[in-house]
């Protein structure tokens, strides 16, 4: 009897030992994976940013076929990596072409192949899109234990978290604060739901749309801009050309409190709205650091 | 006899189209590479190959032959040139399903998209049928009647599309029209129905044939009239719904294979239809080769190429043709 316990616990831990498979709740349930992976490829920005906080460098991203549309900041911490496309429509034939070992997809843009991923590589689905500060920062733990990363994981957060403390203490201020994107078509304000909105939160800033809990991004009108009437108001526009070129000359346009104090600010809708992530969002930080220190 | 050699000539078109649908794309392979990939591939070309070209090649075929077939059935209804299935309010309507199952159950599985897609169709043409069918005699009054249902449920969709603006991604890239990410799973969707309905039209095209000479004519050699155009119509519905379900709205196709076929092939049903089944193939699938090999890794909605194709041709067909 004690022998075939024996046996049965060392068994126990041998199968430990070689199938040291890794779980994270994914967006589709559970996730597994059995060893750390070596080529990953994703499918999103955030998590190009993600990797880069770990030092891992992905082998193809969707870029949306420019990787300018990465930050500096972000892509100069990872190597070159091959376009996979449209981060709406990547190129399956592209992604199983890289013969990677993970992918990492967003639930809401790529659900719709995750079968035909999952019959490329392991494929974990996290929030990228449409996420928060937090979800991101969740994101990025879940991505840390599968890259079998948990202390470079946690040291990086610490750090983090230290640096957006000391921005935040750098930034009290009671204006309102609202950043927006704009293409031809309309304006969309980041509400807190929001990456844009939840990390102007994290740094004890009031956003000017806080009472929209539902909608990230807000579909609005320049009536409801002035309505929302932010005392600085950041603004990163798509395009030449785009709708706010029209709003300002319109009267209502200089009537919102923060045109009129001249706290208009063009922002870089690429660290503003698409590199979500740690390395985006101490940058995001500094520059609200900057704009209201500045004289 | 001209039926034959026409159909030939279009079959090794589509031959010549399915080994460039198989061989180019991000990845490029040759004749021979399908060959030993057959055989015995890596992961990685047989995946490109048997889960991912092949399927989309299939489908593309089957939905141009669905969503052309279902454009002669409703030219013939209506004695419209202008009409095609898209003024039947059937992809409108599936489109607003579609999105409303985005927006209202987001947790609902992708796989549901199609089953949503037919239920819009087929209550869209419900709806057509019941305000239409004392006024069969007016076909025009159709599609009139389907304009305007169209006409609303894309407003509708207009409306959601721009209240819920992040919900919507999917749904808008659905409707664009594309073959992306299609696989076997797809297949089920659309090759019974087509099973069913290409017989069954074929088995109508001698009364169409008939109708063809006007109601009433029709209606005196002893046919059904409005019996013959309610079912007439309901397979061109169920044909567009089922396209509709597995590839999004496509437009063009239903309305440009049709023309060439009577073009090519004179009045008759049976080889207009042959015909314009084999020429939908041909432009839905042409469209998905250019779609992904213009400028990979970047994959476009096949739908606008079909239009970049179609449009311009179908301009030049008609100012050829004087025949209306």
């Amino acid at each position: 009897m004690t022998q075939k316990l024996f046996l049965f616990v060392a068994s126990f831990f041998i199968s430990t030992l070689t199938l040291a498979s890794t779980s994270v709740n994914d967006e589709m349930g559970v996730f597994t994976i059995d060893s750390v992976p070596d080529r990953v490829v994703v499918l999103e920005f955030s998590f190009v940013d993600a990797l880069a906080n770990i030092g891992v460098s992905p082998v193809g991203v969707a870029d949306d076929g420019d990787a300018n549309n990465l930050i500096d900041a972000i892509s100069s911490k990872v190597n070159p990596w091959t376009s996979v496309g449209n981060r709406y429509q990547p190129s399956l034939e592209v992604i199983a072409s890289l013969k990677p070992d993970l992918i990492i997809a967003d639930p809401d843009r790529n659900a719709s192949i995750y079968e035909d991923l999952k019959r490329i590589a392991p494929t974990v689905v996290l929030k990228s899109r449409g996420e928060t500060y937090q979800d991101n920062l969740d994101t990025f733990v879940k991505i840390g234990t599968i890259m079998g990363q948990e202390t470079a994981v946690k040291a990086r957060l610490e750090e983090h978290h230290q640096r957006m403390d000391t921005l935040a203490e750098q930034i009290s201020s009671n204006f309102r604060f609202q950043f927006a994107v704009a293409n031809e078509r309309g304006l969309w304000m980041h509400g807190p739901k929001s990456y844009a909105g939840s990390v102007m939160e994290r740094l004890g800033l009031r956003v000017a749309t806080a009472e929209e809990r539902e909608t990230a991004y807000i579909a609005t009108t320049l009536e409801q801009l002035l309505n929302a009437n932010p005392d600085v108001f950041l603004l990163g526009e798509y395009g030449e050309t785009t709708i706010v070129d029209t709003w300002k000359t319109n009267p209502l346009w200089s009537l919102m409190s923060a045109t009129k104090s001249d706290r208009f600010y063009e922002a870089d809708p690429r660290l503003w709205s698409l590199n979500r992530g740690m390395i985006a969002a101490e940058l995001m930080a500094e520059e609200l650091v900057e704009l209201i220190n500045k004289p | 006899m001209r039926l034959m050699s026409v159909s030939i000539f279009l079959l090794l078109m589509w031959a010549l189209l399915v080994s460039l649908s198989l061989t180019q794309g991000a990845v490029v392979l040759s004749l021979s590479d399908i060959w030993s990939v057959w055989q015995q591939g890596t992961l990685t070309e047989h995946f490109v190959l048997w889960n991912h070209r092949l399927p989309r090649m299939i489908i593309a075929t089957l939905v141009g032959m669905s969503l052309a077939l279902s454009g002669c059935m409703v030219q013939s209804v209506v004695r419209n040139p202008l009409a095609s299935p898209d003024i039947l309010g059937v992809t409108s309507a599936a489109a607003l399903a579609v999105v409303g199952l985005l927006i209202y159950w987001p947790d609902a599985n992708v796989h549901w998209i199609p089953f949503a897609a037919l239920i819009g169709g087929f209550s869209a043409a419900g709806l057509l049928l019941l305000l239409t069918t004392k006024r069969l005699a007016e076909p025009s009054h159709l599609a009139l009647i389907g304009l305007a249902l169209g006409a609303l449920f894309s407003a509708i969709v207009d409306y959601l599309l721009s209240k819920y603006p992040l919900e919507i991604n999917g749904a808008m890239l659905w409707m664009t029209g594309s073959v992306w990410g299609r696989n076997w799973s797809h297949l089920p969707l659309i090759l019974p129905w087509l099973m069913v309905l290409v017989p069954g039209a074929i088995y109508l095209c001698y009364r169409l044939d008939v109708l063809s000479l006007g109601q009433e004519k029709a209606a005196s050699l002893g046919l059904k009239v409005t019996h013959l155009q309610v079912v007439t119509l309901l397979m061109a519905i169920a044909l567009a719904s089922v396209s509709v379900s597995v590839c999004g709205a496509i437009a063009f196709v239903g309305l440009v294979a049709p023309h060439i076929a009577r073009f090519l092939m004179g009045g008759r049903h049976f080889p207009v239809i042959i015909i314009a089944m084999l020429l939908g193939a041909i432009i839905l699938l042409a469209a998905d080769i250019f779609a992904r090999a213009i400028a990979p890794p970047l994959e476009f909605p096949a739908g606008i190429f079909v239009a970049m194709i179609g449009a311009p041709y179908f301009i030049f067909l008609i100012t050829r043709y004087k025949h209306w």
